[in-house]
């Protein structure tokens, strides 16, 4: 059972490093953002399933692994509520990367929008 | 406060309060009877966020078992699969392969409800190297993803969909519809 914990803890640590890695190494922030989500999801689903092996093994109470559970559940919900806030935050306020969006759809549909909300700022 | 209305109630209150009681653990009086009080109070808020259809739609047994296999099966092998991606372009000397672009993609057409959109754009977004930048709709009622790429393999819109979505879609309309 040991083995198994300690095979969970290096599988989620390794993620958590290649994200912190990604945070570091990535070139601008939607880079960073992307490299990010692999700490919240395979990182934490990992350590998670090793502290719930442990917390089995080592005959603690079952609210141990329902704690466990719930916090690994509350990670995944809430992340991608802010990840999806801070991109489009960060696009609106003019920032894009070294060479562009190769496809830019976003830019494309809601241009007309963006230009009328300039000019009545202007105006204003 | 009409019928219908305590329904919604209701039904966010069972859901607040069995959390509460799973995160507590312990059937002491003093904190059943905290989670009531404070379930009560946080499901007067939240009620006219939650429920959009029937007060008791997300209680459905068979819904929730297609949620449990959904997320177990289906969705966390899409995980594994987009994390090693992420991983060989993160940890290759030059970055190759990091290529950003914004790119629009079709919704599937039996998914209408809140929760399916957002069950989808919250999938895509979990997933490492996609976020979902804005869900639209436009005048024939299809619904568009604009969805943030770290590397793009595809500017094909309907092909770029299937790789960026894969099965997930197809599992979610089985269970919102």
């Amino acid at each position: 059972m040991n083995i198994a914990v300690t095979i969970f803890l290096v599988i989620g640590a390794f993620f958590t490093f290649v994200g912190a890695l990604g945070v570091l190494r990535m070139p601008d922030v939607f880079g960073r953002l992307q490299a990010s989500t692999c700490i919240a999801t395979l990182g934490t689903i990992n350590i998670m399933i090793a502290g719930i092996l442990y917390a089995a093994s080592s005959h603690m109470s079952a609210g141990v692994i329902v704690k466990l559970i719930l916090f690994g559940l509350l990670v995944i919900l809430t992340n991608p509520v802010s990840n999806h806030a801070l991109c489009k935050a960060a696009y609106h306020m003019g920032i894009r990367p070294a060479k562009g969006f190769e496809p830019d759809d976003y830019a494309e549909d809601f241009a007309e929008a963006g230009e009328a909300e300039d000019e009545v700022k202007e105006e204003a | 406060m009409n019928k219908n209305r305590f329904t919604d109630w209701l039904s966010t209150f069972i859901l607040c309060f069995l959390f509460w009681m799973l995160l507590v653990f312990s059937v002491q009086p003093r904190e059943i009877i905290l989670g009531i009080v404070v379930s009560a109070v946080i499901a007067m808020v939240a009620c006219k966020l939650l429920i959009h259809e029937s007060a008791f739609y997300l209680y459905n047994p068979v819904r929730i078992v297609l949620l449990l296999f959904y997320a177990v099966c289906i969705f966390l092998i899409e995980l594994i699969k987009a994390n090693i991606a992420m991983a060989r372009i993160v940890l290759s000397p030059g970055l190759e392969g990091y290529k950003p672009g914004v790119i629009r993609i079709r919704g599937a057409k039996n998914i209408k409800s809140l929760y399916g959109l957002n069950m989808v754009s919250n999938s895509i977004t979990l997933t490492p190297g996609t976020i979902t930048m804005e869900v639209a709709e436009d005048e024939q009622g299809d619904n568009y993803y604009y969805v943030q790429w770290a590397s793009v393999e595809e500017t094909d819109r309907e092909k770029a969909g299937e790789i960026i979505k894969g099965r997930m879609e197809n599992w979610i309309g089985r269970i919102w519809r």
